[in-house]
Parts: C-alpha cells; structure tokens; sequence
C-alpha cells in the first residue's frame, strides 16, 4: 500500500517538474512558432481549395488528417496553446512561495555582508553628534523609501529599508494576463459567432450566414440597409463608403445607426462592420424589342423580372428570367430572355446592355452561339437599354461577449511589462559610526535588477546624507 | 515632390555616417567618430522633416493622412526609427561603435525605398480599412519595436566579433567595441525595449483590427509571422532571465528574432492577407 502510494507521488511530482520547468516552455515556444510557420505557408480555410487540387491523393490524406488547412483551429494546434497555458500555470504556481517569501523578507538592519567592499563614493566622513546625525538619517530615509527599521549597539547605529518590492509580482501578472487572454478567447469562440450579410439598398434580413458554416444564424431582430453611398478618389478607389442602417424588433423601428469602415455599431450585443459594398441588379429592366416584318419596328418596354408579357405581334409571351450585373464577371450587365411561343419550345438566350462593345471584344461569339442570339427567335431582335442596379451593402455581423477579457489581458500584460522590466526591488543599508572624533558613514544596497541605477542611487543618497549631517554641524 | 527628394539625398547621408563609422574602427581615430555623429544627426534632421514635409504635402493634395500608409513611407520611417534609437543609445552609452552596425540598416532601408522599380514613392490615396486613429499609433509602437530589434541584432554581430577576436590573435581592429558583457546587456536592454513595443504594436493592432474587420485575431499571415517573432523573443528573454543563458547562445538566438522581423515584415508580402496595402 505505502509502496505504492510513494509511487503515484513520484509519477505525479515528475508530471510536475515537467511541467513546472522552463526548458518546457521555451520547447513549447518554439514548437508553436515552428507550427505557425507551417500555417503561413499552407493556405488556410477558403484558399486551400486551389492547393489541395494540387497534391497526390496520400498527400491530400496527411493534409487532411493533421486539419493543415484549418490549421490554427486544429485540436492539435490548441492542445499545444492548452499545454503552454498550463506550464505558465504551474510555473507560476512552483515559484510563487520562494517570491512570496522574498516579498514578505525583513533582512536586519545590521547585516555586514552588504558592506563588504564597498567603494569609496558610497561612504564619507561627517561632523556632528551620533544622536542628531541618526535621527536625520532615520527621516531621510523614511521619506524616500519603506519599512525602515534601525538598531543600535555600542559601534554605532545601522538602518535598512526598502522600496519596489512589489517588482517580484511583475512576471506573475505578466503571465496571468496570458492566461487572460486565453480565456477571453475560449469565451469568445464558445458564446459568439462570427458571420456575415449582404443587404440590397431598403431590404432587411433577420438571419445571418456564419463564417464556419452551418445554417444561418437568426438574430432575433432585423435589421434593416435604408440607405448605401460611397465616395471616390480621382483614382478611381473608395474613399469612403456607409450604410444607414434601422434596427427592427417585432416589425418596430427601435435604433437607427451609420455604419462606417472602423466605425461599427452594436445592437443587443450584436455587432455590425461596415466590411464591403457591390452591386446587385434590381428587379426593372427596359427592353427595345425590334420586329421585322416588312419594316422594322421598335418598342420600348420595362418590365419586371420574372413577369410574362405578350409580344409586340402577340405571337406568344416572354419573360426576363434571369439577370446579372456582371455576367461571368466580364461580360457586363445582362438580361436573360425566356419566349414562350403559342406552338413549339420555350427559347432563351442572354442578352447585353454592352452588346457592341463585346462584339468588337469576341468577334463571332453573339451570333455564332445561339445561347447568345439576340435574333434567336425571329422576327424579333431583343436589346437591353437598361438594368437598374442597386448597391448592397456587406456586412460582418459578430458576437463576442469575449473581447472585453482580452483587452484587460492586453492591459496587464503591458503593465506587467513595466513593474517586471523596469521596475526593481531595492533594499539599502545605512551605517553610521564613531570614528576619529567624527562620524563614518557607510551606505550599500541591493537590487533585484538594474545594478547601474543602484549604483547612481546608492551615490547620491551618500552625498545627500553626507551633505543633511554636515549642515547640521554648522 | 519636395520630400522624396530630400528622403533621397538622405540615402548618401547616411551611407557617409556609415562610412565615417568605419573609418573610425579602422583607423581607431575618435574624430571620425565625432564626424560620423554630427553627420547622422543632421540627417536625422533633415529626414524628420521630410517626413513632415510629407505629411504637409498629403494635405494639399486633398488625401491628408500621416505618411504610414504604403511600403515606401513604412521604410522610410523605420530607417528613421533605426537612426534616432541609434543616435539616443550612442548618446546614452557614449559608444559609438554601433553606428558601423546601424546605419548600414537605415542606409540599406532608405536605398530600398528609394531605388526598388516595384516601389512607388508617391502619395497614395488611403483606403478606408486605413481611416482610423490607430495608425499612427499601431505603426510607431511596430516600427520602434523594430528597430530595437534591429539594434539588437547590430550588438548581437559585434558580440560575435568580438569575441572571435577575444579568442583568436586580435589585430585591434575591433578594439574599440565594448567589452562582451557590455555588449551583452546592451542586447538584453534591446531586446526587452523591442518586445515591449511589439506588444503594443500587436495589442494596438488587435483594437484595430477588431473596430475595422470585427475581429481582434484572424490569424492572417502578417499577424501569425508577428507572433511567431514574439515567441521567438519571448524564448530569448526566458533563456536568458531563468535559464540564466548569456553571450554567445543570446546572440544567436536574437539574430534568429531579427530574421523573423525581416520576414514579418518583408516576406509576408509574398503571402496573401489583409494587410496586403502594405505590398507596394
């Protein structure tokens, strides 16, 4: 039984000294810096599409298991970020009595060792009784610094005191604040969501598409795109572009809002991000219809998108069946016509509002390609004069009851920066001393960092109490 | 425009400081070194005001907006960081032997800017991504951070020299480089300074980052490379404050975070990413 007990106390103190060496930490640095570089270099998420079309099917197969393609959110990759989190802890947790011991410290007023050595610019002879030089020197001392304690015996007078020590406590928030951070992470990908909508100029939506997929999140509320406008430079690029936007609950006007790119608003913990803008056709389209028959004739018509009309010669009925603003991305605004005549099969084909400007850019395309055929059903000859576009505005659409812990984690780490680097503990001993009818006084120091500003300290305090008891003689 | 044609005098002001600097080594004759000093501070000067001659002129062409905006103006200003931490630790430590190892970084900076075909020098309009009060803020703490770094890595080469030289039959050349452990804290004192900053410059970042595109960390390539450097430094401070590691192991290990700063910086743009502004 007791064996057995020392045993698992053996196994659990080793898990420990792992985890609460320093060699660990550095490793895990290491290894993650090492992982991150992977992930730069492998596309993540959306582009590893074009990648992956690329490797061998094995290959493929040992991206895929590894989660490389979505690599900072792989169990791997966090079990590595839980694994630093805990070394910090028990770290933290190891060394935290030896600090704490540290901290709470009184060393004796009169120890020697700090005297050893000593340079000549941090001791002087001064005039004056032995009583009146230690009170001025117990109040000097007592302004600039803390916990002053003296002694005396038959040699002389000894002081000690302190400031900073609060130095020690710099690395531990350091080190909490990265747990901090963690933590406002963990929350933010628990309780939040990321995801994203497009809304045409005076629609609303009440559901959001997310980032990671999945059914549409719904919102609860709607909201609403009143208005969408953006400016340009001469050359051409945005300048700046936003919506007016309404916030809707139950059908209710509740909150209006402008959102600009870096100026997002919030909405029942909702926030929204003035992300991106583009243009979708709307519904009204303005046609030409040319019959031939022994004269052409022209007729204007708008029509809505999918409505049937008659044709001009009542030889059947069409429809706007499709349209698009940019059609494959080169071809511009488009419209596709669907003719249903009284006898025969449905015909449909395209047609452009930038017709002669792509004839000259694919010569023989429109007519050799009935798809494309503005003439495909005779007599008629469809153009298209105009397709009303709208802007939509994209927005991302975020929840992320998280973010207020990583900012405080961001706060104390950078103010556990400046205690644990710039400031230090410093203990002074002070020593004061019968000899040759005057008084010798000695001042020493140590520092838990920065020796040179001890230094610069520990002289000018000599020279500040050498200077306080000389004037006292006069 | 006025200031890139003062931005590209500065480029053989500093190669002269460099220059002095060397002769100064060389020649172990203190009065270059003074030289070197009061050339590198007057183009420190004049390249301050460049900078705000810039800024000037980003207004009168209706853009207004601090010059941080596009490769050319960030060299720029991180060759101006280089030199004026340069020129405070030079002040500080009254040494002037670095300044052969940092303004050959300010110099290289600038003739980058200035001659690389794939570098526009003109003002550019800013996106809207860039409208936000934390630029300036984000760019300095970054550009400051590296330079410390750069710095940092200045002090790791001369550590590595001089102690070759400790080592080996020395010919004085480098004699008047510090001694090994002076170079070594000053290294350690880079090295917390820079990472100090590039906390910052990350944290700001983050804020920004959050209030333009809704999310603090997207781990897109230029944020993954600047935490990786992170890392790297973070293992170097460790080593070095508990591991009790000195000299040579921190040198190495700081021109290895050098590298990674060059690579955030530079290399990144090779990668696809939201600060893709930042590319020409």
């Amino acid at each position: 039984m007791m064996a057995a007990e020392t045993k698992i106390e053996k196994k659990s103190s080793s898990v420990w000294s792992l985890f609460s060496s320093v060699k660990l930490t550095i490793a895990l640095l290491i290894v993650l810096a090492v992982a991150s570089i992977v992930g730069t270099l492998v596309p993540q998420r959306e582009e590893a599409v074009g990648f992956a079309r690329n490797l061998s099917p094995a290959m493929l197969e040992f991206f895929r298991s590894l989660n490389l393609f979505d690599m900072y959110h792989a169990f791997w990759f966090r079990l590595l970020i839980g694994l630093l989190a805990l070394n910090l802890l028990v770290c933290s947790i190891d060394r935290f009595p030896h600090t704490w011991k540290r901290f709470r410290a009184r060393p004796s007023p009169d120890r020697k060792k700090p005297f050893e050595g000593l340079p000549e610019s941090q001791t002087a002879l001064v005039q004056g009784n032995l009583e009146d030089a230690a009170q001025r020197v117990s109040r000097l001392l007592g302004n600039r610094y803390k916990r002053l304690q003296t002694k005396e015996d038959k040699d002389g007078r000894y002081f000690s005191a302190d400031k900073g020590r609060y130095a020690y406590f710099g690395v531990y928030v350091v080190h909490l604040s990265v747990l901090i951070i963690i933590i406002g992470a963990l929350i933010g990908s628990f309780f939040g969501f990321e995801g994203y909508a497009n809304i045409l100029e005076g629609d609303a939506v009440s559901s959001v598409a997310l980032r990671k997929g999945g059914a549409p999140m719904d919102l609860g509320f709607t909201v609403r795109c009143d208005d969408f406008s953006v400016e340009f430079y001469k050359n051409g690029a945005p300048k700046e572009y936003r919506s007016d936007v309404t916030f809707l609950v139950d059908g209710k006007e509740a909150e209006k809002a402008k959102l600009l790119v870096n100026h997002p608003a919030t909405f029942r913990g909702v926030t929204f991000y003035q992300a991106s803008y583009g243009k979708a056709p709307g519904e009204k389209v303005s046609l030409d219809i040319t019959r031939t028959a022994s004269k052409p004739q022209v007729t204007k018509m708008d029509v809505k998108k999918g409505e049937w009309a008659p044709l001009p010669g009542e030889e059947g009925k069409f429809q706007v069946s499709e349209v698009d603003s940019n059609l494959m991305g080169v071809m511009g605004p488009a419209a596709m016509i669907s003719i249903q005549p009284k006898q025969g099969q449905e015909t449909r084909f395209w047609i452009f509002q930038d017709r002669e400007k792509l004839e000259k850019r694919f010569p023989g395309m429109m007519t050799q390609n009935p798809k494309l055929n503005a003439s495909a059903f005779k007599p008629y000859t469809f153009s298209l004069s105009n397709l009303e576009s709208k802007y939509y505005t994209g927005l991302q659409v975020n929840r992320d009851p998280g973010v207020s812990v990583v900012w405080l984690g961001c706060f104390l780490m950078v103010a556990g920066f400046f205690v644990a680097f710039f400031t230090s503990h410093r203990r002074i001993w002070v020593r004061l001393a019968e000899e040759k009818g005057a008084l010798r006084l000695s001042v020493a120091g140590v520092a838990s960092k920065n020796p040179v500003g001890l230094e610069r300290e520990l002289e000018r305090l000599t020279s500040d109490l050498a200077h306080l008891s000389g004037e006292g003689e006069k | 425009m006025a200031s890139s044609n003062i931005l590209s005098y500065i480029i053989f002001v500093y190669f002269g400081a460099f220059m002095l600097y060397l002769m100064m080594m060389v020649m172990r004759k203190e009065v270059f070194g003074r030289i070197a000093t009061v050339v590198a501070g007057l183009g420190l000067l004049a390249h301050s005001l460049a900078i705000v001659l810039r800024w000037v002129e980003s207004y009168k062409l209706d853009m207004g907006h601090a010059p941080f905006s596009n490769l050319y103006e960030s060299l720029v200003f991180f060759a101006w960081t280089i030199m004026f931490l340069y020129l405070l630790v030079e002040f500080r430590t009254r040494n002037k032997t670095l300044g052969a190892f940092a303004t050959p970084l300010a110099f290289l900076a600038m003739a980058y800017a200035s001659f690389s075909p794939n570098i526009s020098s003109g003002i550019q309009p800013l996106i809207p991504a860039l409208k936000s009060n934390w630029l300036i803020a984000h760019v300095v703490t970054c550009f400051f951070g590296y330079a410390a770094f750069g710095l940092s890595f200045g002090l790791s080469v001369m550590y590595l020299i001089k102690r070759r030289e400790a080592v080996g039959a020395g010919n004085g050349f480098m004699k008047l480089i510090p001694q090994p452990l002076v170079l070594d804290d000053l290294n350690y004192q880079m090295v917390v300074i820079g990472f100090l900053l590039l906390t910052l410059g990350i944290i700001t970042g983050s804020v920004w980052a959050h209030s333009a595109w809704g999310s603090y960390w997207t781990w897109d390539p230029k944020e993954t490379w600047s935490l990786i450097t992170w890392l790297v430094y973070a293992s170097v401070l460790h080593s070095r404050l508990v591991r009790g590691w000195r000299g040579k192991k921190i040198a190495v290990l700081a021109m290895a975070g050098f590298t990674c700063v060059l690579f955030t910086y530079f290399g990144v743009n090779y990668l696809s990413g939201l600060h893709s502004y930042a590319t020409f």
